[in-house]
């Protein structure tokens, strides 16, 4: 029973936190040098979100993904942390000058989990049913292709016309490889063949991986992965604390200080394709306005929300740095209270108020600041934060909304632009030209100057705010090796991490 | 008294069916489409009417409503949207977690309110009698949270006795390590229901102190603390008998939010998350056992309550 509010609740016990923290004043033990990795360890790693469920052909989420894909299901292709696209299931892979012919060459000695091996017919069956079951997520990604074939151990794709985001796009979930006639329940149940077997989901708290015996490639660093779903933050640092998890993913960077100090961990920050995005309903109201949107954009400090966060980087356009396409665009929009006043009488709209709709687990860090720079300049900012559930019906399905804040973290997403029937509600032909050129592209560069092109022409039509990009905060515990830090609320591939013995 | 019961009994069924009706009226108008959590982000208008219809959410309430009611005379409190699973199996799951913690944590709040409240009845007027008092109503008034949390950073961050967070994956196969995880919560909320339940238990007693038959039992020879022990007590234990009723609720309530802060899988987690993700079977299926169980237990006490006290049966 909450008597107080929790503000009062969490001062208190951030007080009485820093107070014992300063009290446990014994030095931690330095980490052993020559550590040697222990084969039958298990690491347990802290999630935020747990999904809703583990079939990954029709359930949405990211959860879903950092859990499954790379460590228990796998595509002919994989990405690296640093984004580059490599042969998985497929030893190798040939795309022909014109861009209209795949060709992958299907490794031979891979197992399923259930013992069964992996024929070139189940990637045929696999990417078929993918492309022609529009309830499949990203089913439409594989819409350009005109034909699946198999002849040996090779895998033709081909496709009436090029498409330069196809490689990229079977490595994600388009592109896996499921068993054709496998009966396993996919909500509850994996059959893939990745490093790591499925071995239990306790739903509600974890998920359990195991290191798989028959793995065609190196084997998985340690015998067991467990996946703790701690969605609280402080219950995520005690559970550090008090050593129960190895490894913090999605740690608050403000709290570095304390989980250093407290014991053997080191928080580590990665690059990453989370965009801080501040929607602009500009179909209709005061936002159909340019110099509203621009004046809106100008009077945010980038910089301080950065600060405020504690990670990341300010971004002025929709191409994060990691993705094809980027380019600094903080030309567009520096920083100037004094000339969003300006624009602002320009366009007539001296006591604008606006309302933000933002999902209430973002907290009220980005809110505050906006609110407070928006006042500055004499924008009146209701912030409305709702459910999850809300925001999906009412600004994501409808539409419904002024200003609202949702954190992307979907790489290479630029195509949301180039649709005016996403949420953004953006319509520029010549953006959407840009970006069909840049996918007919056969060559990457070119297909990538295309794409600066048009986030260039996004950014100066202020058909949005980018607040900041965002970074990964990972604290690792000192005996684990080997952990991504790169973009992992996206992925978060397992198979090398370790953890020394002692 | 059989007719008692009868009546009493009417009562609880015609609370489970007005619960059931609000219930279900109450999750139809929260904000949010189920179906498009369900499809979830990315997809399209048609995928998402597809969901509708499997679902069977583009049927008139009242359909609804009485399937849902005719699936719990067979027996089946309906299926999770999200996961697939059959809510009595989550559901069971779950009080394995919920039920041991309520136990202990009324256990816990019994073991210290039951003598310190007596005490400090009998010692009322004493320094030490005033200090339980005043603990007691500093206590009440402290959040579980951040009661859970001190206690937290004491006896499992500071002191390493006691894991911070979670229960283990065994489960009860290992039950001293499940007792483990499930102390520092149930403590947690035992202290705050048992400083409540504290000054509930003085109360009685410095009532039953000022009572006639205590009176008499002390002029004829015996220590006012002998007569309160000897008279008086069986008094306060029906009043307490009572007061437990409503504090289960309050366990209840405690568990949504200390399940929370030590990731515990319990119901009460298990029910926040699935209001988040508009899983409304699995939701109404929660509710629907946590209210038939409070008022289970106001029947019984109420029940036990009459068997036990022979001036309620007279004044039939």
């Amino acid at each position: 029973m909450l008597r107080r509010t929790a503000l009062t609740a969490a001062a208190l016990l951030a007080t009485g936190a820093l107070l014992l923290t300063s009290c446990s004043a014994d030095p931690a033990p330095s980490p052993t040098t020559s550590a040697v990795a222990d084969a039958d360890a298990s690491v347990a790693l802290r999630l935020v979100s747990e999904p809703g469920n583990l079939d990954i052909r029709e359930t949405a989420g990211a959860a879903l993904d950092q859990l499954l894909i790379d460590n228990v299901y796998q595509g002919l292709v994989s990405r690296t942390a640093e984004q580059d696209i490599v042969p998985a299931l497929a030893s190798d892979f040939e795309v022909s000058p014109d861009g209209l012919t795949y060709t992958f060459t299907l490794r031979e000695g891979v197992l399923f989990h259930d013992g069964q091996p992996l024929t070139p017919q189940d990637v045929v069956w696999s990417l078929t049913q993918v492309k022609d079951t529009a309830s499949y997520r990203d089913s439409a990604r594989l819409a350009g292709v005109t034909g699946i074939a198999a002849d040996g151990q090779d895998i033709t794709l081909t496709l009436a016309e090029p498409d330069s985001s196809l490689l990229w796009n079977l490595t994600g979930r388009a592109g896996l490889i499921l068993k054709e006639g496998d009966t396993t329940d996919r909500k509850i149940a994996a059959n893939g063949t990745g490093p790591f077997t499925l071995e239990s989901w306790k739903q509600g708290d974890s998920v359990t991986l195991q290191r798989f015996g028959d793995y065609w490639g190196d084997p998985a660093g340690v015998a067991e992965v467990v996946f703790a779903y701690i969605p609280e933050t402080q219950a995520a640092l005690n559970a550090a604390l008090a050593g129960e998890v190895d490894v913090v993913t999605g740690f608050d960077a403000n709290l570095t200080e304390q989980i250093e100090a407290g014991a053997e961990f080191a928080v580590e920050v990665g690059a990453s394709t989370d965009k801080g995005t501040l929607a602009m309903n500009s179909t209709t109201g005061p936002l159909a306005d340019v110099e509203v949107r621009q004046a809106i954009r100008q009077a945010i400090d980038h910089d301080a929300i950065v600060e405020a966060l504690g990670v990341g980087q300010t971004q002025y356009g929709p191409i994060p740095e990691l993705d094809p396409g980027y380019e600094g665009l903080s030309d567009v929009v520096p920083f100037d209270p004094e000339a969003a006043r300006e624009l602002l009488a320009e366009a007539g709209e001296e006591d604008l108020e606006l309302t933000l709709t933002i999902p209430s687990f973002y907290g009220t860090t980005v809110t505050q600041i906006l609110v407070s720079n928006l006042n500055d300049v004499g924008v009146t900012l209701h912030v409305d934060q709702v459910e999850f559930s809300s925001w999906l019906n009412d600004v994501y399905t409808n539409h419904d909304y002024e200003l609202s804040f949702v954190l992307h973290t979907e790489a290479r997403d630029f195509e949301n632009w180039a649709d005016p029937d996403y949420y953004f509600g953006y319509d520029n032909a010549e953006v959407q030209e840009l970006f069909a050129q840049s996918l007919a592209a056969t060559d990457e560069a070119e297909a990538a100057e295309l794409l600066a092109q048009a986030a260039r022409i996004v950014s100066e039509d202020h058909a949005a705010d980018w607040l900041y990009n965002g970074e990964s905060v990972v604290a690792v515990g000192a005996s684990i090796s080997g952990m991504p830090t790169v973009n992992v609320n996206e992925r978060l591939n397992l198979a090398e991490l370790t953890k020394s013995e002692g | 008294m059989i007719r008692y019961a009868l009546t009493r009994l009417v009562l609880l069924l015609v609370g489970l069916v007005v619960a059931s009706v609000l219930i279900f009226l109450t999750l139809r108008v929260l904000p949010g489409d189920v179906a498009q959590m369900v499809a979830g982000v990315g997809s399209t208008p048609e995928q998402v009417a597809a969901v509708r219809a499997r679902l069977g959410m583009d049927r008139p309430l009242f359909v609804q409503y009485v399937e849902w009611i005719a699936g719990i005379f067979r027996g089946d409190l309906g299926t999770s949207l999200l996961t697939g699973t059959p809510v009595t199996t989550e559901l069971a799951e779950k009080a394995q977690v919920t039920v041991p913690l309520g136990i202990m944590s009324l256990l816990i709040a019994l073991l210290f309110s039951l003598p310190l409240g007596v005490a400090s009845a009998l010692r009322r007027g004493r320094a030490d009698g005033t200090l339980i008092t005043v603990a007691a109503q500093a206590v009440a008034a402290v959040p579980v949270v951040w009661a859970g949390m001190m206690l937290v950073v004491v006896f499992a961050v500071w002191l390493g006795w006691l894991p911070a967070q979670g229960f283990p994956r065994a489960g009860w196969d290992d039950p001293a390590a499940a007792l483990r995880s499930l102390l520092l919560p149930a403590v947690t909320i035992g202290i705050v229901e048992g400083a409540m339940l504290l000054r509930f238990v003085r109360s009685a007693t410095l009532q039953a102190v000022g009572q006639d038959y205590v009176r008499t039992a002390a002029a004829k020879g015996l220590t006012r603390t002998q007569a309160m022990l000897r008279h008086g007590l069986p008094n306060v234990g029906l009043s307490v008998i009572t007061v437990l009723g409503l504090q289960v609720a309050g366990i209840i309530v405690g568990a949504v939010v200390i399940e929370q802060l030590f990731s515990l899988p319990g119901i009460g987690r298990m029910l926040v998350t699935d209001v988040g993700a508009r899983d409304l079977p699995k939701v109404q299926g929660e509710l629907l056992v946590l209210t038939g169980f409070v008022l289970l237990v106001g029947f019984l006490v109420d029940l036990f309550h009459r068997v036990i006290d022979p001036r309620q049966r007279e004044a039939e």
